[in-house]
């Protein structure tokens, strides 16, 4: 390529485009950038509201009254399997197949599918992506896949009728809302249920009545072994040790799983080994269980529900009514056999000699005495049956357990304890709905059996039971309802994260043996309840084909098990939850509505922190990851789609305003002078971010080609990990060294602005000239002023105007279907330029989880064989250990004192280049 | 029902006129959590001392020819109190002398007289108190090793000591003594240890579980008010624990879940019924909750036997301690539990004198003092006796059966040596 040229054109483009106000004055010197900067915010104040729906908030915003509209397209069209959910339409018995329900004798467990609202998508730019990375539709999977949501809903037996109308309301029976809408007026006399429990046969005359279905029974035992088959191999984090109060989750590797030994404690104990899907045996049980801990429990203390017993028994001391070793030994151990004082020689054993009644004794006591001797009890049989088989892995579920905490703790205690160490409990998440999972799975033709393992990603709308172990009722759907529960919750929340006064830890066990101790005080009332989300089902997510090792591959870089990195990053974003809301609000026009929507969000994740901050381990396993995700989540919830939407764009259009002078400049250098300044500007615009509090009250002291220069010069390598000379000798070669010429680059970008505009294209332009395919990889969904790949061809084509390299690209990338370039004449010489293109990345998190990314993604990186990570969410927070089958360039500059001291040992503002070639 | 009187206060008077006639020997305690259980040995007054080689029964076999010891022929008595009334067994030692006379007829062991063994959580916990009213000292045996020499003892030595029970069958079982180890050992007291028996002296507790004998009392007298384990049992007796427990029929509207063999009769859940109705603890019949509270317990610990059993390759399960008593229903149930969940591999096998294991074992004990020789060897029990007279009050019981000497004396002899 001629340099000159290349600059000449870009000034002829230029002058073309005067149109684009404010051009002129960034062709000036920058002197007066700041004035301009404050007169193009107030000029596009309103305008940039106006049109905010462009992008795609709007298509999002009209979602809820979309479906109709969209189906019938596919139907018509039927081509594009991202948003074909309709091979459940036409067959009425498939509809029914969104429910399913395990009645047990205390609680009615119920999972029903929900079709994933429609994800604002630009199919002809999709499409065309697509042909150029030679995907055809149907060539990966031979029919369409349902994406959408599965739901977890519990109520009590004895409120039944609360569950029809649930059923009947959201019409799930007959295939829910939308099929309603579709088939109004078809009877359902022929639909049928799958249900498991006892209940099934019980119930199922009032199910026929109340809403005209048959229930068709399944076996429990099927249906809770498909049930925690299925939980395990498809939630990645399902599965959990709990030890003296502290969970830690267990990868289960898929290859390894069997067998292992199920135990089922619901009424009753059931205890299976399992040896395959559908390979199990029922090898043993326990007529003490839940319902005796209930029924007893019922007995003597007259608890109205198991949820009140269980609680009660938190602050129970259960020294006053068992009997303990010291008891017996006159406070001295009996050492010689391992029993020390403080052991439970027997249960209830002190009600026997003291003369007191039963009113003489606390609830309290009795609830935690009891539930000691059961979970103990069970946890001890347990243990001799693994061992009987000679099974490694235990795993706990059923609704007795409730992901309380001493439940836990006792029955891995005595797993552990009997086993020596060689044998550990675990307790599965999902634990009370195996049988209902199963009884769903167990539908046939719903074609998701095979596809659900590996697509599911767990989200935790405030709708879902939020305080786990209690009936909650229904989820909330609608966005009004959310808003007045989340504010009904809060006048809740103070109560339900009050401290509860705990018994003193360390003074009782089961058994003649110690009691697991808790963490006394840490340990609150509903410390320990697991919340048990709506499961996404994502077909379209699969794992990133270049990753050098995906089975330990842990996107994750700061671990937020340690408490002082949960702390400070609880703060970080508490402090930055107000700035946001604003944004928040601003972005929807700052109406009552939103401002109400605003509130409630902030509520709502506040409320999510402050329950993580107790007990980190309530989502699921905690990395900093999941935690900016929910954020995004939380906001989409209360649907603010987009909330960094004008913010973004003006920021775009600034930026892009001055581009054509920062590519003269680059252009006027040589090669190797060239590849510097270009890293240093990716460092350098990667300032740019308002995910970064430093970063934020920089924007309020300058204009963005202000700080951008600023930040440039201060690029001065050594950079704090500086591999710049490797990629350079990489890329340029060095002596005998040949360049290596990389086929095709993926470029994962990050924020708008100044940092897409002024620091990856130009990087992308360079790899294009130098030969490389580019994919430009960019979120699937708004994340503070991430861009997305739906913003993307719009902010290509604007640089194009500029630069015929990058035109000449996206022409042949096909970026330019919608924008102003009419697509037939540009592609007559696409053949003779490389591509860029787009492809979202499946996330709409700052961070990224490269065991989820998009199938366009992965279908890009089939023949990818550079990676470049910009940024501190995906090539820091995440990413930063990862390895991959090629080479990868991790870029980003560090806008957190914290997180620079700990990782590169640097400060704030220090830059990580890091090269690795290819494993 | 057979039922074996804790020691009353009424009998006590009786108790003494009769065992004043005889000469107390050697004494042996086990101070449990919930009951204290005694050993003694008492000199029959027709039954001189003989010195010399041999008893008058000519059954010792003695074979030390020691011309200075001593073989007394007597009856070994089992006695019981409630640990809560601790101060009946004082007295009873006190009415009986034992502290003045060492416990022992020649008073030619002067040194040792305010000794007594004993073994059970109680023999520390009690010790000052002994010390303090009777001026005995408690000689503390481990609780495990008198358990342990107590069973070996009794399979060993006395002929009909074990049997199964099935289905309100009792059998008397021939234990090979050469063929006597390894067994499991489960004694059921308060608590209940498991212990893996491999010769004299030589075991382990490999496991144990604190659902025993006191939780059955305990919960027990919270949820019916009985006022005594022997109350609570017969209760028990005229119970129907399908009305509190949950049933597999009540699960399954009646059926089987054959799949998985269970029967519909099978308990799906101990007390599972009171969960859902709309009754309180009131609302059932005290008969009903103890069989209930019966089930579940001896169901519970004949399945952690078994697994144990299992899982160390041991043939027999012997059931002692004091939650049995001979009752049929428990020792039914615990012999379908591990029928159950053996398939009719293992058996459950019991002891006549179950809850005396640890007070046997304590008494054993003083042949290592070189005080009694040879003891276990001349043991020799003459008759499966006529009941115990310290535990005749029971005789009056009128639903006591045939066998219902299941703690009753024992006619031995013992060899001292001097």
């Amino acid at each position: 390529m001629d340099n000159l040229t290349e600059a000449q054109q870009l000034q002829q483009q230029q002058q073309q485009s005067l149109q684009i106000d404010c051009l002129n004055e960034n062709t000036n010197s920058n002197s007066d950038n700041k004035n301009s900067k404050t007169q193009r915010e107030q000029e596009r104040g309103g305008g940039g509201e106006k049109d905010m729906g462009h992008i795609g908030g709007n298509s999002i915003h009209r979602s809820s009254s979309r479906p109709q509209l969209d189906l019938s397209g596919a139907a018509i069209q039927g081509n594009f399997e991202e948003r074909d959910p309709t091979i459940l339409l036409p067959n009425q018995s498939d509809d029914i197949s969104h429910l399913a329900l395990d009645i047990g004798g205390s609680l009615i467990k119920l999972v029903y599918f929900s079709r994933h609202e429609d994800r604002p998508v630009n199919d002809r730019i999709k499409r065309t992506i697509k042909e150029r990375l030679g995907i055809s539709n149907g060539s990966r999977r031979s029919y369409p896949i349902l994406g959408g949501r599965l739901h977890f809903v519990k109520f009590e037996t004895t409120n039944i009728n609360e569950c029809l109308d649930f059923i009947s309301s959201k019409q799930l029976h007959c295939g829910g809302m939308d099929a309603r809408l579709w088939h109004s007026g078809v009877s359902n006399e022929n639909a049928v249920i799958k249900a498991t429990g006892g209940g099934a046969f019980k119930y199922a005359d009032l199910f026929k009545e109340r809403l005209g279905v048959s229930i068709e029974k399944e076996d429990e035992m099927n249906c809770l072994v498909a049930g925690a088959n299925f939980l395990l191999k498809a939630i990645r984090h399902e599965a959990f040790t709990h030890m003296e109060g502290h969970k830690a989750f267990v990868q289960i590797d898929h290859n390894d799983l069997f067998p292992y030994l199920l135990v089922n404690i619901g009424s009753g104990v059931s205890m299976i080994k399992v040896d395959g899907d559908g390979k199990f045996q029922r090898v043993s049980g326990t007529n003490v269980g839940g319902g005796t801990y209930w029924g007893l429990g019922r007995l003597l203390t007259k608890c109205k529900s198991f949820d009140e017993l269980l609680e009660l028994s938190q602050r129970g001391d259960n020294r006053t009514i068992d009997m303990l070793v010291g008891d017996i030994y006159g406070g001295t151990d009996y050492s010689k056999i391992g029993l020390s004082a403080s052991t439970i020689a027997s249960s209830f054993g002190k009600a026997i000699s003291e003369n007191k009644e039963l009113e003489d004794y606390r609830p309290e006591d009795i609830s935690l005495s009891l539930l000691r001797m059961i979970s103990y009890n069970i946890g001890q049989i347990s243990y001799l049956n693994a061992l009987r088989f000679g099974l490694k892995r235990i795993f706990f579920g059923g609704f007795f357990i409730r992901g309380h905490a001493y439940t836990m703790d006792t029955i891995s205690f005595a797993v552990q304890f009997w086993s020596k160490g060689a044998a550990q409990a675990m307790f599965l998440r999902h634990e009370g709905f195996l049988g209902a999972l199963g009884a769903f799975m167990s539908y046939e033709k719903h074609g998701l059996d095979d596809l659900m393992v590996h697509q599911l990603v767990e989200r935790f709308p405030m709708g879902a039971p939020y305080i786990g172990g209690n009936v909650h009722g229904p989820p909330l759907g609608d966005l009004n309802e959310k808003i007045s529960w989340m504010e009904k919750f809060i006048l809740m929340g103070t109560e339900i994260t009050a401290p509860v006064p705990m018994s003193p830890p360390g003074t009782t066990g089961l058994g003649g043996f110690e009691v697991p101790s808790s963490k006394g005080d840490i340990l609150r009332s509903d410390a320990s309840k697991l919340n048990v989300g709506v499961l996404h089902l994502v077909p379209t997510l699969e794992v990133f084909p270049l990753l050098a090792d995906p089975k330990t591959y842990e996107p994750n870089t700061i671990d937020l098990s340690d408490p002082g990195e949960l702390e400070y990053w609880f703060t970080v974003l508490s402090g930055h939850l107000p700035d946001l809301v604003d944004k928040a609000v601003a972005s929807e026009g700052g109406t009552d509505d939103a401002k109400r929507r605003g509130d409630a969000f902030a509520r709502a994740f506040s409320a999510h922190l402050a329950r993580l901050m107790e007990e980190p381990a309530a989502y699921g396993k905690l990395g900093l990851a999941n935690l900016l995700e929910l954020r995004e989540e939380c906001l989409r919830e209360f649907h603010f789609f987009d909330a960094y939407r004008s913010i973004k764009q003006r920021e775009n259009e600034a930026s892009l305003a001055v581009l054509p002078d920062l590519l003269m400049e680059i252009d006027s250098m040589d090669e190797e002078t060239r590849l510097l300044t270009l890293i240093e500007g990716v460092l350098a615009a990667n300032i740019f971010d308002w995910g970064s509090r430093a970063c934020v009250d920089l924007y309020h002291e300058g204009t963005i080609i202000e700080i951008y220069k600023m930040s440039r010069k201060k690029m001065q390598r050594p950079w704090r990990v500086d591999d710049f000379d490797a990629f350079n000798e990489r890329v340029l070669g060095s002596g005998e060294k040949k360049p290596c010429q990389y086929k095709r680059a993926l470029l994962f970008v990050d924020n708008s602005g100044a940092d897409i505009v002024l620091g990856m294209l130009p990087l992308a332009r360079e790899l294009l000239r130098r030969g490389t395919e580019v994919v430009l990889v960019a979120n699937s969904l708004p994340a503070l002023n991430d861009v997305t790949a739906m913003e993307l061809p719009e902010i290509v084509a604007e640089a194009a105007k500029h630069c015929d390299i990058l035109r000449r690209a996206a022409e042949a990338g096909g970026l330019l279907v919608d924008a102003m370039i009419n697509i037939q004449d540009g592609t007559k010489d696409s053949s003779s330029s490389l591509p860029l293109m787009v492809v979202e990345n499946g996330c709409g998190s700052p961070c990224i989880d490269l065991r989820q990314v998009s199938s366009e993604l992965a279908d890009a990186a089939k023949d990818a064989d550079l990676v470049i990570l910009e940024g501190m969410g995906r090539s820091l927070h995440t990413n930063f250990n990862a390895k991959f089958t090629c080479d990868a360039l991790k870029l980003a500059m560090v806008k957190n004192q914290r997180l620079a001291e700990k990782l590169i040992n640097g400060n704030i503002y220090d830059c990580v280049c890091r090269f690795e070639p290819a494993c | 029902m057979d039922r074996n009187g804790v020691m009353e206060g009424e009998l006590e008077g009786k108790e003494m006129n009769k065992c004043v006639e005889e000469e107390v020997s050697h004494l042996a305690l086990d101070i449990g959590g919930s009951l204290i259980k005694m050993v003694y040995f008492c000199v029959s007054n027709n039954c001189s001392v003989h010195q010399g080689i041999l008893s008058s029964k000519g059954s010792c076999g003695l074979s030390n020819g020691n011309a200075n010891c001593s073989v007394l022929k007597g009856k070994l008595h089992f006695l019981k109190f409630e640990t809560t009334k601790i101060n009946e067994c004082l007295e009873f030692l006190s009415s009986k002398q034992f502290h003045r006379n060492g416990g022992y007829c020649h008073g030619d062991c002067a040194s040792d007289k305010n000794i007594i063994k004993a073994t059970g959580g109680g023999a520390f916990k009690f010790a000052d108190l002994f010390k303090e009213k009777l001026g005995m000292t408690l000689d503390k045996v481990d609780e495990m090793d008198s358990l342990v020499a107590g069973a070996n003892f009794l399979l060993k030595e006395a002929s009909r000591e074990a049997f199964t029970y099935m289905d309100g069958q009792k059998e008397y079982v021939q234990i090979d003594q050469k063929d006597l180890y390894p067994y499991l050992l489960v004694n059921i007291g308060s608590g209940v240890s498991m212990i893996k028996v491999d010769g004299d002296g030589k075991f382990e507790r490999v496991s144990g579980t604190s659902v025993g004998g006191g939780t059955f009392l305990g919960l027990g007298k919270l949820l019916t008010k009985c006022k005594s384990f022997d109350e609570l049992l017969e209760l028990s007796h005229s119970g129907n624990n399908r009305v509190i427990d949950m049933l597999v029929g009540d699960i399954f509207g009646g059926m089987d879940y054959s799949k998985i063999g269970l029967a519909s009769t099978a308990i799906a859940s101990s007390f599972g019924k009171a969960v859902s109705e709309d009754k309180d603890l009131e609302d059932y019949r005290a008969e009903d909750v103890a069989r209930s509270l019966l089930r579940m317990i001896s169901n519970n610990i004949g399945q952690i036997a078994y697994l144990n059993a299992l899982r160390f390759g041991l043939k027999r399960i012997f059931f002692g301690g004091f939650f049995i008593r001979g009752h049929a229903y428990t020792m039914d149930t615990i012999s379908v539990a591990v029928n159950f969940w053996s398939k009719g591999e293992a058996k459950a096998m019991f002891l006549r004198h179950e809850g005396f294991l640890g007070a046997l074992g304590a008494f054993m004990s003083y042949k290592e003092d070189g005080l009694t020789d040879l003891m276990a060897h001349h043991f020799v029990e003459q008759v499966p006796i006529k009941p115990s007279l310290c535990a005749g009050g029971s005789l009056n019981n009128s639903s006591i059966l045939e066998d219902v000497n299941e703690n009753g004396s024992i006619e031995c002899t013992v060899q001292l040596s001097n």
